[in-house]
């Protein structure tokens, strides 16, 4: 498995050599959102407090990051850990009313829903902000203002924030916070009779993957130059954020990274086979299908029934 | 096991149509036949109906140029279009940018959206694509550019466009006003500016007020009145603009609530000279003036619009009908048709299918066969902005749609003050 690991590394880091820049767009969009998806799997998948608003972190993230830099001339390499810090907060505070006052399941997302969109709104309303029309950020492609004129930087940033996240999450699961998280998703009270401090490991949860998004929304702003309220605060960003860690397999730290290799070039197929027709929106059917076949038959996620195969036959004589 | 065995090819196979979609470097030709041209709009999602309505525009005149004999300096050379979608977000319009070049595109056009449109700009950049944008008003786009290259971050600006900019839809808007005032010998003080509160109403909104605050015309907006959209009733916000004893009523509408505002218009009996809208959807289309037929009559509004004054706009905008399934050629299909026809010029011109040569035939642009009601001819200015690009002033006479100023375009005149019902 870590031999595996090792060479799948390897690879990746060696592939930008041979790809075509659209290919290394398409790995560039598969590791962001992987991370995005291992972001969230912290809270979202360990914890198992689904959050629906995590599109709130991206939005603060990298407005404050792409604000710094536009306003005060503040490099993003900086700015970037201003956005996360500012994520987290407000993650802090997601968390704390959610966690504090025991909403659980459904009231849970809606809150995490609610802080999103009063954030698109107060985006879209603020002028210091752009407004509706949204920040636009000159392309330079200097590398100091965390641009690049080469594809492949974008690459082997947005894989080392893979490897970051995952190695948070590695971290997380193999300590006893890991199986806090844990115990806390399968019963929470249950755990909290066992005497685990379940505000204090959610909270926890909840500023590490907010963090760590927000992140990511500086990467967003400066990989595709612009801020929308609507794209980066909206419902549909959230959604995007949840469906790798689903597919592959929320709570496993795999699940995340499988779920994007597989979700991202789906898109990419379905829109190359089919959109090229008169049939407007084909490519979304074909998309939609695969999809509910893959909830449909891989429900735990793809993960999970991988690593079981894989277990089945390494048990094989 | 046989299961395990057949996932495995089905996986195999997807895996090496994937590396033939995107690993394969394009092998260099030497001398292409056609000219690759990515157009990418917006054909799916939220914004599906006009980035369709660009798309069929972008087509009809492609096939027009290559049924006239294609690109004349080229030696014929025929057109060919690669599609993109950009469903309306950023990082797949970055990726579709991505794969279009990849797959041989040698010129870009698009993208309706400004976002995407933004997110497409470092892609040309880097791949050295000139990207002809045919709609996308904010103004930072074209402006970022050609600050990255004034600093010299930026060897040369490979993004153009020939559109209104968003700052000058209000300003148009304003100076419109005062014009037709004039021309009609009235002088309305007390405007009220109604609008639909999304992102549209919002910035269509702002802008007109900061406009008319730059400009200091003679007439006062007294009030800006917001509804939440789509609204379920307007009456509470036509008794607050009726209370206010405006001369003018200016919406910023959505199809759904021009609906709702102008029946109550109607209906609370607003005493006004007249309705005029600074720019919004919902007051000119063919399904609107179907539903609301003589509530619509006498509204003015400033939208960039097609030249019906001119035969060829009349004969495009029939067979765009045929083509649509009875859909009007307006600011969508017409300014695609336009940038589509400006790229055959520029490569008339070029004599070249290189990329700087390219660039350096699109700045020197002075190409008058627009069908869009224009200022003058398409000429970039520092930014890669075309100053002429401006929208007109239409007013819904007879149930059609008709351009009543600037006073060289017009095809009537307007009627203003409307008569009293």
């Amino acid at each position: 498995m870590r031999w595996g690991g090792l060479a799948a590394l390897l690879v990746l880091l060696a592939l930008p050599a041979v790809l075509s820049s659209y290919a290394v767009t398409i790995f560039i969009l598969i590791f962001f959102y992987a991370y995005l998806g291992q972001a969230w799997n912290i809270v979202g998948g360990y914890a198992g407090q689904l959050s629906a608003g995590h599109a709130a972190f991206v939005g603060v993230g990298g407005y404050t990051a792409a604000m710094l830099s536009n306003e005060l001339g503040l490099t993003p390499w900086v700015g970037m850990f201003a956005g996360a810090a500012l994520a987290a907060v407000l993650g802090g505070v997601i968390g704390y009313l959610g966690f504090r006052f025991g909403l659980r399941g459904f009231y849970f997302v809606l809150l995490t829903v609610a802080f999103a969109e009063v954030g698109r709104i107060a985006a879209s309303n603020i002028d210091a902000l752009g407004g509706a029309l949204g920040l636009y950020i000159t392309f330079t492609g200097d590398p100091r203002q965390f641009q690049f004129q080469d594809n492949r930087a974008y690459y082997y940033i947005a894989l080392a924030l893979l490897l970051l996240a995952t190695g948070v999450a590695w971290a997380i699961e193999r300590r006893r916070f890991g199986a806090y998280l844990a115990a806390i998703r399968e019963d929470e009270g249950a755990a909290e009779a066992l005497g685990v401090d379940t505000l204090r490991y959610k909270l926890l949860a909840m500023l590490v993957s907010s963090f760590l998004t927000g992140l990511g929304g500086t990467f967003y702003a400066f990989y595709l130059f612009s801020l929308q309220p609507n794209a980066v605060f909206g419902i549909p960003m959230s959604v995007e954020i949840i469906l790798r860690p689903i597919v592959g397999g929320a709570g496993t730290l795999l699940g995340p990274i499988l779920g994007s290799f597989i979700l991202t070039p789906l898109g990419e197929l379905s829109r190359f086979y089919f959109g090229q027709s008169g049939l407007y929106g084909a490519h979304l059917i074909a998309y939609g299908l695969l999809l509910i076949g893959v909830v449909l038959f891989l429900p735990e996620g793809a993960y999970p029934r991988l690593a079981r195969a894989l277990a089945r036959r390494r048990a094989r004589p | 096991m046989a299961s395990t065995r057949v996932t495995r090819r089905t996986l195999l196979k997807t895996a090496a149509a994937g590396a033939a979609v995107v690993g394969f470097p394009l092998p260099l030709r030497a001398q292409a036949k056609t000219f690759k041209i990515g157009v990418i709009h917006p054909v799916t999602g939220p914004l599906a109906e006009p980035g369709q309505a660009c798309r069929v525009g972008a087509q009809m005149a492609a096939e027009a140029i290559n049924a006239a004999g294609g690109i004349k300096a080229l030696g014929g050379m025929k057109l060919e279009l690669l599609l993109g979608d950009t469903q309306t977000k950023g990082d797949v319009a970055r990726a579709e940018a991505e794969r279009l070049i990849n797959a041989g595109a040698q010129m870009l056009q698009g993208p309706f959206n400004s976002g995407d449109a933004a997110a497409m700009v470092p892609v040309v950049q880097q791949r050295r694509v000139p990207f002809l944008i045919d709609i996308a008003a904010a103004d930072p786009i074209t402006a970022n550019v050609a600050k990255s290259v004034r600093e010299g971050q930026q060897k040369l600006q490979f993004v153009y466009r020939n559109f209104p900019t968003g700052s000058s839809f209000g300003r148009k808007a304003v100076q419109y006003f005062g014009e037709i005032f004039k021309e009609a010998g009235v002088s309305p003080k007390r405007i009220v500016v109604m609008h639909a509160n999304d992102l549209f109403g919002q910035l269509q909104a702002r802008g007109f007020v900061a406009a008319h605050k730059a400009a200091k015309p003679a007439w006062d907006i007294v009030e800006v009145i917001p509804w939440p959209e789509p609204p379920s009733d307007l009456s509470t916000e036509v008794s607050r603009a009726k209370a206010l004893k405006p001369d003018i009523i200016a919406p910023i509408t959505r199809p759904a609530s021009a609906q709702l505002l102008l029946p109550e218009l109607r209906k609370q009996r607003v005493e006004i000279m007249g309705i005029v809208g600074p720019g919004s959807p919902g007051l000119y289309e063919a399904g609107q003036l179907a539903a609301l037929k003589e509530d619509l009559e006498y509204v003015l509004t400033s939208v960039p619009w097609p030249d019906f004054k001119n035969p060829k706009t009349r004969a495009v905008a029939e067979e765009y009908r045929k083509r649509s399934g009875g859909k009007t050629f307006d600011t969508n299909s017409g300014y695609s048709y336009d940038a589509m026809m400006l790229i055959a010029d520029i490569l008339e011109r070029a004599r070249s299918t290189d990329a700087e040569a390219i660039v350096a035939a699109m700045k020197k642009t002075d190409w008058q066969g627009q069908l869009m009601v224009s200022a003058g001819p398409v000429r970039f200015n520092e930014l890669g902005d075309n100053p002429n690009a401006i929208p007109a002033m239409i007013q819904i006479l007879g149930l059609r749609p008709t351009v009543v100023w600037p006073k060289e375009s017009a095809e009537r005149k307007f009627v203003f003050p409307r008569p009293k019902a």
